[in-house]
């Protein structure tokens, strides 16, 4: 695992116009529905030097295979570690597409559980209603995010995103690889141990 | 910069063990919830994740509603000179307001509204600005205001005070609005003044004031002990959001039934639904009146109403109009001389004339409004239909601008009058009030010269000067703006807009000159030849008030950055502590003004510093609401100051009005005003055994209400008053209603947050003015969620001249418009169309004061005829798509998912 972790630090530090690290795709991945999956960095030249990478030193962890996926039903997991606050769902959105979504239908995504207000918890609280994906309201405040962008706060007291966990798909497995945002009760997503 | 890019962080600095730790509250919305400032260099270790390591001892990761710092809660500031580390949170030891550290997305993210020239925050002003050759250009505080000085004189000199008008914000720092209003009505003596949310000095809430209640009456607890809370013109979820957090939705929690009159849908009326306690009366804009009518009416047909409240402290015929000139003779009914209007010689005056008013039987009401009849009906039993064991239900009402401007008088007296049919007014858990909008900044320092205004209403008196009509007229040749936009804050804001470019831009005389002496004799030069000079202060440079208009800006130093007092919704008073420089020069606008004031030739502005301000304003506190004349008795008995005996009480601070207990040496806040139940004891316990001792003032508002006999005035509330205005207004042919209204992100804080908070900026766009529309509205005209709309009205009532009444119709709008006071006007801004079937059909819903597309052009500029107010909510508008938003197809900015879902 650690090996990986390592060679996906590398990849992501790279600051070439025709390398993309994974955060770079995610920024990129969220410009436009339609072509998501051939977005070309040379359309933002000077943007990728800003964009630094968050998934330097974030484990790479095997987290689901997209075939056991159901449409609408998140499946939990733990991310970045399995310590405090690491509670976290997977969720195939249907095909509704999503901002950092993977997959054929680039519907399927992945959060951290805790609100970012107060660190209230989400789980049992996914819908699916028409055209959007929410999670919320959190039982504490009421705050709700909205899955297909990144998180966004739809309506409530949240300081930031959902924080959206990263994901890669090699053949049918779900990789977690990164993090966006900080997790709720954590000063640094990644805790020394 | 753009948000497009914006990328979260993934940790964040903790304050350490040793951090200074402040006191403030926060500087938005007027729930104020308490926050702590930690303050430590920036080279110094910060905190570790221990609890031994870190300033709230608490281990990290913490758990759910522990203490937490999110990234948005950190900055850099220079304190005297060198850079620190801050990290603002909620502060979690408070027991009163936010309790366990709860927050708002807005004040959450506090700390990024410090100067920070790394950061968007850059643009803070920092020097006084002159406008040379269009330009403005850095000088001295000397150069500025030695030429504001000569000029404003000039045109006091020239022309009279009331050319020199003044708008300045209500609420930002006692010390602040104390200087501004001694400046402007005991120097200047101009009755061209008013406050930053109304056209003329004149009340928010009329129907409240003639009854005798006070606005912020209630205390913040009273909201969720009612078993029955109406809740008029908002959501306290998007706008109060710490009154609902922490107080009405415990209430929910525990069965309180809330009924919310609103057009719009939002998370608050959602939840109360989902716990199945409420109840969504969804008016069209400006008919709340008839619904309101519609219910006290059943409860009055069904004897639900409180006798035995209504017996002891309803006014009856003789109390209502006796008094020899003392009673409500000469109170502000009859100022406004309106003939009988409102006047019901008691309860059984009131329901004579009830039951007679057509508009008032549930069917009526509910083809006038848009409300199905079941509703109202449900909404009278939930209030006043006695318990299955013949108890009495509480009620509570509170309002806020949905219902006071769409129907100014009309709104207030309804409410007052269902609030007292009610029994609730006076009693824990059975209150009616405002929920507030800004805190309560306000702190008088002169009387308006109202007999110095030239407009009269029909009868004997004069009402407060409409300073936009005034400008419009062309009498305006100074105008002083302080800390507000004047402009798309107003209604008919476009035209208001053309008149500031013909009166200021248009006008020949521009300073081409560097020389001092120069640039004044052009500034008087405009003056003289019927244009306007523009003075303006303000913390960023605003578009157009600054970027266009002003000749001089003076930059202000706000929150944080000087010691500051304040007082909330519920008349709490903190201290808001300095804990940074102010950027630049900045000064704060005490300072501005005594300057200005000196140079101009006043007296009495000699102050050293921010405490000196309020150790002489205080004693102008004594009656008010928000009475703290006290703290500083104390105070000077302790050898201490009122700003240090102040932060002596951190965030708790004290609820006005205060008392001193010179035997116990202890001070005492007020929970409520009007509160019926307190006791001999209970006062003689606050203010001594013999009444109230030293400095300690009586006021009827402790026990009683505002009134002559202490006793409630229960008034009529003719529909006649608007329904020929509502009816003209009401949507033709393809036109849909418009209003607009403020929403959780940016409520109270968009100067910050839409301009300058990355997260908020990536939520709302700054250009991303939206339209809320029923999705049979937006298929009908073929519209989808992120498209963009031109949103348009070739009939904007503009009501253009200052006028003299003389007969009683003389304001009707009927009358106004026969005798050609109101001219229509064209008005446009864009919007990206928010589909939703939260708000109801043949209704839009749009920001209020977005700086770039002010939906305020829209809204009809016509006066309520008895208040003097805008109905800022009344408008209407046609929609045409021309194009899809850069929105509509991006995952990375807004979002138009509904605010109620959930």
């Amino acid at each position: 695992m650690k090996t990986q972790t390592e060679k996906k630090a590398i990849s992501s530090d790279t600051k070439g116009k025709c390398g993309m690290s994974r955060r770079e795709f995610l920024l990129y991945s969220g410009v436009t529905v339609g072509a998501a999956s051939t977005i070309s960095i040379t359309l933002y030249p000077g943007t990728g030097q800003a964009a630094q990478a968050r998934v330097v030193g974030y484990p790479r962890k095997l987290i689901g295979k997209l075939s056991q996926l159901k449409d609408d039903e998140p499946v939990g997991f733990n991310y970045p570690d399995d310590l405090a606050n690491s509670d976290a769902m997977l969720v195939k959105m249907g095909g509704i597409k999503g901002g950092g979504a993977i997959g054929p239908q680039r519907d399927v995504v992945a959060y951290n559980y805790l609100c970012t207000h107060q660190g209230g918890p989400l789980q049992g609280s996914y819908k699916a209603e028409g055209p959007y994906r929410v999670l919320g309201m959190c039982p504490l405040h009421l705050s709700t995010y909205d899955l297909t962008r990144h998180g966004i706060v739809i309506s409530g007291q949240a300081y930031q995103s959902l924080p959206q966990v990263l994901l890669e798909l090699d053949g049918d497995d779900i990789y977690a690889v990164g993090m966006m945002g900080l997790i709720f009760g954590r000063h640094q997503n990644l805790m020394e141990s | 910069m753009s948000t497009e890019y914006y990328i979260p962080e993934d940790s964040v600095p903790l304050p350490p063990k040793n951090a200074d730790v402040l006191t403030t509250a926060c500087d938005y919305c007027i729930v104020a919830c308490g926050y702590k400032v930690y303050r430590w260099p920036v080279g110094a270790a910060s905190g570790g994740a221990k609890a031994s390591e870190n300033a709230y001892g608490v281990d990290f990761p913490t758990f759910a509603t522990q203490a937490w710092v999110a990234p948005t809660q950190y900055n850099v500031v220079m304190h005297k000179g060198r850079a620190h580390n801050i990290v603002i949170t909620p502060d979690k030891d408070t027991t009163v307001v936010n309790l366990n550290g709860d927050s708002s997305i807005r004040g959450g993210c506090i700390a990024q509204k410090v100067y920070n020239p790394d950061k968007p925050t850059r643009d803070r002003l920092k020097s006084p600005l002159v406008r040379i050759n269009g330009m403005l250009q850095p000088v001295t505080w000397d150069f500025a205001l030695d030429i504001a000085a000569e000029v404003s004189k000039h045109v006091i000199d020239k022309h009279g005070a009331n050319a020199y008008s003044i708008k300045s914000y209500g609420y930002q720092y006692m010390e602040n609005t104390y200087a501004i209003t001694k400046f402007s009505f005991r120097d200047v003596n101009t009755a061209a003044w008013t406050w930053h949310d109304t056209p003329a000095k004149v009340t928010s809430t009329p129907g409240y004031r003639d009854a005798g209640f006070d606005n912020f009456g209630p205390s913040y607890e009273d909201w969720g002990a009612a078993d029955t809370l109406l809740i008029c013109g908002t959501d306290p979820y998007e706008t109060k959001t710490i009154i609902f957090t922490q107080w009405i939705k415990p209430g929910i929690d525990n069965g309180m039934k809330v009924i919310s009159f609103n057009p719009r849908e939002t998370g608050g009326v959602t939840y109360a639904k989902k716990m199945g306690v409420g109840l969504h009366i969804d008016v069209y804009p400006g008919t709340d009146l008839v619904v309101l009518g519609a219910i006290t009416r059943i409860i009055i047909e069904n004897g639900w109403e409180d006798k035995e409240w209504i017996n002891k402290w309803v006014n009856n015929n003789y109390e209502t109009s006796s008094g020899f000139g003392q009673g409500t003779r000469n109170t502000p009914w009859q100022w406004r001389t309106t003939w009988g209007k409102f006047q019901t010689g008691g309860f059984d005056g009131y329901k004579k004339w009830l039951l007679a008013q057509d508009e008032y039987t549930v069917e009526n009401a509910s083809r006038i409004s848009g409300v199905d009849q079941q509703k109202i009906r449900q909404a009278a039993e939930w209030l006043a239909k006695p318990k299955a064991d013949g108890s009495r239900v509480k009620t509570s009402i509170g309002i806020e601008k949905g219902c006071y401007w769409s129907n100014n008088t009309g709104n207030t007296n309804a409410i007052a009058s269902l609030a007292t049919t009610c029994g609730a007014g006076g009693r824990p858990g059975q209150v009616v009030g405002r929920f507030g909008g800004h805190q309560r900044g306000g702190q008088s320092g002169g009387k308006y010269p109202r007999n110095k205004s030239p407009e009269k209403v029909p009868g004997r008196r004069r009402r407060a000067l409409d300073t936009d009509r005034w400008l419009q007229s062309g009498h305006s040749r100074l105008a002083h703006v302080i800390g507000t936009t004047w402009l798309q804050s107003m209604a008919g804001a476009a035209q208001l807009r053309e008149k500031f470019e013909e009166l200021v831009t248009h006008n020949p005389h521009q300073v081409r000159s560097y020389e001092k002496d120069e640039i004044i004799k052009t500034l008087k030069q405009r003056a003289d030849s019927g244009g306007m000079v523009v003075w303006d202060h303000d913390i960023y440079l605003r578009n157009p008030i600054g970027t266009h208009f002003a000749d001089i800006v003076f930059p202000a130093a706000t929150w944080g950055e000087v010691d500051f007092m304040r007082a909330n919704g519920e008349r709490r008073i903190r201290l808001y502590s300095k804990f940074y420089d102010a950027p630049g020069e900045a000064q704060p606008d005490w300072w501005i003004i005594a300057q200005l004031a000196k140079r101009m030739g006043f007296e009495g502005y000699d102050w050293k510093n921010s405490n000196d301000v309020a150790e002489e304003m205080s004693r102008f506190s004594r009656k008010n609401r928000k009475s703290y004349h006290m703290v500083k008795v104390a105070a000077h008995r302790e050898g201490t100051t009122l700003h240090e005996k102040l932060r002596s009480f951190g965030t708790d601070g004290i609820q006005g009005p205060v008392f001193y207990n010179y035997d116990t040496g202890e001070l005492h806040g007020t929970k409520r005003l009007h509160d019926t139940t307190l006791t001999q004891a209970d006062m003689d316990k606050k203010w001594g055994a013999d009444g109230p001792a030293g400095a300690n003032m009586h006021s009827k508002k402790y026990t009683h209400f505002n009134t002559q006999t202490g006793k409630v005035n229960i008034q009529k509330h003719p529909w006649s008053l608007i329904s020929d205005y509502w009816e003209w207004m009401s949507p033709k042919g393809d036109e849909l209603w418009h209003t607009n209204g403020r929403i959780n992100e940016i409520w109270q804080s968009g100067f910050d947050d839409t301009e300058r908070r990355a997260y908020i900026m990536q939520r709302w766009p700054e250009d991303a003015q939206f339209l809320e529309i029923h999705p049979d509205d937006a298929k009908a005209r073929g519209i989808e969620s992120g498209d963009l709309l031109m949103v348009y009205n070739d009939r904007v009532p503009i009501f253009k001249n200052t006028i003299l009444g003389v007969d009683s119709d003389e304001f009707q709008f009927t009358t106004l418009m026969k005798k050609g006071h109101i001219e229509l006007g064209k008005a446009a801004v864009t919007a990206v169309a928010m589909v939703t079937p939260a708000i109801k059909k043949n209704v839009t819903f749009s920001n209020f004061n977005n700086m770039i597309q002010p939906t305020n052009v829209l809204q009809g500029r016509v006066v309520d005829q008895i208040s003097g107010n805008y109905n800022y909510k009344l408008g209407v508008t046609k929609i045409k798509k021309i194009g899809e938003s850069r929105f509509k197809h991006s995952f990375r900015t807004m979002t138009f998912v509904p605010r109620t879902i959930g």
